[in-house]
């Protein structure tokens, strides 16, 4: 008898504890509101080339993007030098192959005339700005990696080779790093900062093998396909990563002159191009970084243009 | 004698002008053929949205203007090496279509007239680009 009221009292205590869940269910359901999903911004800038450096953009999956970019000589304004505005001195050019593999990742291949370089690049975006300014910043990360393609005799420890060591393969090779956080505050204005670190595995004894960079960069967009671009990407004097001291040897050229670039952008729904004045010729990040010994505020600018091409799969 | 050879000259001259030009005038697109997934679509961009003359204005400078003009009455600088007209966005007719019809034209296209699906990906920028075009109405 006990047992079996037991069992009633302890059925009844089951059933309407499930019936309170049942109307916990029930008003849940009623109030339940999913949360509207995030946008991410539009593009902060119109390519994923601003001059030499690359931008926190990245195009949907399954694009290519091939890209021209074209450095004349250095202006120069010495009378004893017969040029036109650095158009008839010796120019850089690089080609390259972008593929976005996804929305958020990018390879690259490239190929460029001084030191005959060769490049990998890699560009993954960790974040997304969001519309709703959840996420107030892009961040990207960028890699590129620089084979130097000169003839071994560079390396083989001959006395004109920058290294008195026999020639190994590693010697070509070169790494640039860099973090990117751009915001785009509104339509027309975007800005970008980076920090970067770059990293030759072989030179000449009285250089530093590493360096390390910050960069600014921004577009105002003054008409639908108009743009102007400027950028600045600065080497750092960083005394604790250095391997030689620079006053060992009093006619060693110092290489440690910022890349200023300024100028124009067009865009169109397949091309981007850019029309401006630069400091540096090596147009690869780690070149530029690394060996640029011309001012942009004392006769070192030199005309640059830039042309990328879309093709969406 | 010499009279009658310029006057042929003159006339297979101006019959091979005429002939040149003909092969390369332009053919109207013929009917479109919209899915009726497409031709349900609505709008979700009310006429007057802010969005409309900002970024439907852009989108459509950036990506459409230099086939179809600055207004739309087909007369970008690439319209000319086309074999297809890129029509007129200001008749009554051509804005006669339904939201949905003007979106499968956009971004799906067909032949000539470019897939934009992949470079305006947002669907309220790609009806503020439909809601700029309905802005070109004579």
């Amino acid at each position: 008898m006990i047992m079996r009221i037991n069992a009633f009292l302890l059925l009844t205590l089951l059933v309407s504890q499930a019936t309170a869940f049942a109307q916990e269910e029930a008003t849940s359901d009623t109030t339940v509101q999913e949360k509207p999903k995030e946008k991410p911004v539009r593009p902060a800038f119109e390519s994923g080339l601003l001059f030499d450096a690359a931008t926190t953009t990245l195009y949907p999956s399954k694009t290519l993007e091939f890209v021209i970019q074209h450095r004349f000589g250095v202006i120069n304004v010495n009378d004893n030098n017969y040029d036109m505005a650095g158009i008839w001195g010796t120019a850089n050019i690089r080609l390259g192959l972008n593929y976005s593999i996804l929305k958020n990742l990018m390879v690259g291949v490239g190929t460029t005339k001084f030191n005959k370089m060769e490049d990998l690049q890699l560009k993954y975006r960790i974040i997304e700005q969001t519309r709703s300014n959840s996420i107030p910043v892009t961040i990207v990360l960028y890699e590129v990696v620089g084979i130097d393609g000169s003839p071994d005799s560079k390396w083989d420890g001959t006395p004109d080779a920058v290294t008195t060591k026999s020639y190994k393969f590693g010697n070509r090779m070169s790494y640039f790093t860099q973090l990117m956080v751009s915001r785009r505050f509104n339509d027309q204005l975007s800005l970008q900062v980076g920090g970067a670190f770059t990293h030759y595995n072989c030179v000449d004894s009285v250089y530093n093998h590493d360096r390390v960079s910050v960069s600014f960069a921004g577009r105002y967009k003054f008409t639908p396909q108009m743009s102007f671009i400027l950028s600045g990407d600065f080497p750092l004097d960083l005394k604790n990563i250095q391997d030689y001291k620079k006053d060992a040897a009093s006619n060693t050229v110092i290489y440690d002159k910022p890349n200023i670039a300024a100028g124009v952008e067009i865009a169109t729904s397949a091309h981007a191009f850019h029309i401006y004045v630069a400091s540096a010729q090596g147009i690869l990040p780690q070149e530029s970084t690394m060996w640029n010994k011309n001012d942009f505020f004392h006769g070192g600018i030199l005309i640059g243009l830039n042309i990328t091409r879309l093709w969406n799969f | 004698m010499k009279k009658s050879i310029n006057l042929i000259a003159i006339i297979c001259t101006a019959i091979m002008f005429i002939a040149a030009n003909a092969a390369m005038a332009q053919k109207a697109g013929g009917p479109w053929t919209v899915p009726a997934k497409y031709k349900a679509m609505k709008t979700t961009v009310k006429a007057g949205d802010p969005s409309i003359n900002t970024v439907g204005k852009d989108l459509f400078s950036k990506n459409c203007k230099s086939c179809h003009g600055a207004k739309g009455l087909g007369d970008g600088p690439k319209a000319a090496n086309l074999k297809t007209s890129t029509g007129n966005f200001s008749t009554a007719k051509f804005q006669a279509n339904s939201d949905g019809e003007l979106y499968y034209m956009s971004f799906v296209g067909r032949d000539e007239m470019p897939n934009f699906e992949k470079k305006i990906l947002d669907e309220a920028d790609r009806w503020a680009v439909i809601g700029y075009i309905r802005t070109l109405k004579k």
